[in-house]
Formats: structure tokens, C-alpha cells, sequence
């Protein structure tokens, strides 16, 4: 195989621990098992005690809004170090976890991305941007 | 160099070998920050391993204590006994998270708390130093069950971390110096020809113009 292709798959194995759809909150606290089915089709769960501070976190009538497990995408272009969290929930919630006003976006740094990982070990997930 | 990639000198190439450099810059620079992250991710579980290490530590020296005292107080033969009697079954449920591309086991454990009522020997028995070392231990059971977690955790990301780098550095090293090597060279070879064919021209016009 040569060095080209090598590159490639592994830019396609990048985001292959992402799941194939995401669950809102509401669906996760309700289930009896948190968890979403990947892309290479193992299944990843989401731990209990999270669910719950999410839920602390947001208000009732938002926990259909708030997609998981919430996605800290990682671009080059970005710069180095720097994650960006999309969603107005999402935003929402790792801004108060971080003590940041959030708007729809926000931009995070390596320490407040090791905080929130620290945090939402489960819930939260690396995306790959480029 | 450009032949050991198999690359001729014409403006194709130079196509075709920007296009692959973009890729391997690309593919580089989202290593690195998956590298990044999984440093991150390596830190953190480390952070948890000290703290659970040493509160597992000083929990079992706790445990211990305790069961040195009920030895003293019950007799080795009724406390081996006892622990004998003691039901074993624990209430731990292990799945899976997906942390990059790793599979990494998420342990969801209540705890190993119980009273004595349901811990399986007679009350009658034993005596009240036995709860409290059975409930000593069962504390230091609670925090080796996240330890082992931790250190599984840790053992994975090591693993992917050390691939990773391996991948950055053939890239950083090998590949990327390569194909800008090639490309500067062809972009030399490809000037010297437009040098070449200049001159050429001028001593071809001139060897004209000698002729009228």
C-alpha cells in the first residue's frame, strides 16, 4: 500500500469512534442503558452520573436540544491546541461547566478541553476537523 | 531523488506532488492533534491513578489495621472462618467507550458496601471489629475497582500514542522531506529546461540572423 493511501485511511479512521446517530439527553436519561452505536459498530456508553450533571445543568425544557454525546472538534486551521464546541445546548453547557459565556459556539483551549474531558469523560467526544 | 520517488521533471508532476504534500501536511497536522488529545487524555488518567493509588493505599493499611484487630479479638480461626461464610458476588458492569479510535472499558461499579446482615456470616457468632474490617475492605474494593479502571485506561491510551507518533514522525521525517525534495527539484530541473530552451532560441536567432 503506499504512503498516500496509508494517509488517507488513516484520515478515515479518525472519526470512525463517533457514533452513527447521536441521543438526545432526555432520550439518554430515560433509557435504561445510555449509549450510541459507532461508526466501526462497537458501542459506546455514557455514564450515569454525567447524564445527571448535564441535567443539573440545563433546564428541563432543553434536554431534547442537547445532542450526545457533545462533539469538541479539533481543527488545524484553528491552531494548535485550540477545540471548538458547536450546538447552542452544547455550547451552552460546556460554557457554564467552564465558567464561559457561550453563544451558539464555543472556542475552547487545551486546558479547558482537558477541564471538560475531565468532566464529561463520556458524554463529551474528539471530533476531526479538516 | 526524483527518480528513486519515480517522478519526471514536467509541470504534471509538480501537480501531482503538491497535491500529495497538501495531503501529508493534512494528515501530519490531524495527527499532531490527535496526539494533543491523547496526551490530554493520557494526563488526566495518570492525575486519576495517582489519586486513586494513594487513596487505595492508605485505605488498605486502614483495612488492614482493622483486620489485625479483629484477629486479636475473634481468633484467626473464626475470622478465616467468617471469611469463608462471606458471600462474594459483586454488582460491577463493565461496557465499552470509544475514546479515538480506542476501546476502552467504562466500569460502572455501585460499590461494594453491604451491611452485615447481607454479607453472609453468622452474627452470632462474630463480633462487631469483623463489620468493621469486612467495611474497610469493601471501601478499598470500591477504589482498586477504579484504579484497575484507570490503569486500563492508561495502558490503551499508551498503546495508541506510541502508533501516533510513530505515524507523525514518518510523516514529519521521511514523507514530508521527500516530496519537498522531489518538488524542488523538479521546480529546479523544470527552470534549468526553460534556461536551456532560452538559450537555445537565442543561439538558434542568431545563427539565423548570421545566415541573411
Amino acid at each position: 500500500m503506499n504512503a498516500d493511501r496509508l494517509i488517507k485511511l488513516e484520515l478515515a479512521r479518525l472519526n470512525m469512534h463517533l457514533p452513527e446517530k447521536r441521543i438526545s439527553l432526555k432520550e439518554a436519561l430515560s433509557s435504561a442503558k445510555p449509549q450510541v452505536r459507532t461508526r466501526e459498530g462497537g458501542v459506546h456508553s455514557f455514564k450515569r452520573r454525567e447524564l445527571e450533571l448535564l441535567a443539573e445543568l440545563l433546564p428541563e425544557a432543553d434536554w431534547e436540544k442537547l445532542q450526545l454525546p457533545i462533539f469538541i472538534a479539533l481543527e488545524p486551521k484553528l491552531g494548535r491546541g485550540a477545540a471548538r464546541v458547536s450546538g447552542e445546548a452544547e455550547a451552552r453547557v460546556a460554557g457554564r461547566l467552564l465558567g464561559k459565556e457561550a453563544t451558539g459556539e464555543l472556542r475552547i483551549y487545551r486546558p479547558e478541553v482537558a477541564l471538560l474531558r475531565r468532566k464529561l469523560s463520556t458524554t463529551t467526544q474528539y471530533l476531526f476537523v479538516w | 531523488m526524483a527518480t528513486a520517488l519515480g517522478v519526471s521533471p514536467n509541470r504534471m508532476e509538480v501537480m501531482k506532488l503538491k497535491k500529495r504534500l497538501g495531503l501529508a501536511q493534512r494528515g501530519h497536522d490531524l495527527l499532531k492533534e490527535k496526539m494533543d488529545a491523547l496526551v490530554i487524555e493520557f494526563l488526566e488518567v495518570f492525575r486519576k491513578i495517582q489519586d486513586f493509588r494513594t487513596k487505595a493505599l492508605k485505605q488498605l493499611s486502614t483495612a488492614h489495621r482493622a483486620l489485625t484487630n479483629c484477629f486479636a479479638v475473634m481468633g484467626t480461626l473464626e475470622t478465616t472462618q467468617a471469611a469463608r461464610e462471606t458471600k462474594r458476588e459483586l454488582q460491577i458492569e463493565i461496557s465499552t467507550r470509544y475514546l479515538m479510535g480506542i476501546s476502552i472499558p467504562a466500569v460502572e461499579f455501585g460499590g461494594a458496601q453491604r451491611n452485615a446482615l447481607t454479607r453472609g456470616y453468622s452474627l452470632h457468632t462474630t463480633s462487631s471489629v469483623l463489620d468493621e474490617a469486612a467495611m474497610e475492605f469493601e471501601r478499598a474494593l470500591g477504589l482498586l475497582v477504579e484504579l484497575a479502571e484507570a490503569e486500563a485506561v492508561a495502558l490503551a491510551i499508551i498503546r495508541e500514542l506510541e502508533k501516533a507518533k510513530r505515524r507523525v514522525n514518518a510523516l514529519e521525517y521521511i514523507l514530508i522531506p521527500k516530496l519537498k525534495e522531489a518538488l524542488k527539484f523538479i521546480l529546479m530541473r523544470l527552470d534549468e529546461m526553460e534556461r536551456e530552451n532560452f538559450t537555445r532560441l537565442k543561439r538558434i536567432k542568431a545563427i539565423l540572423e548570421e545566415r541573411r
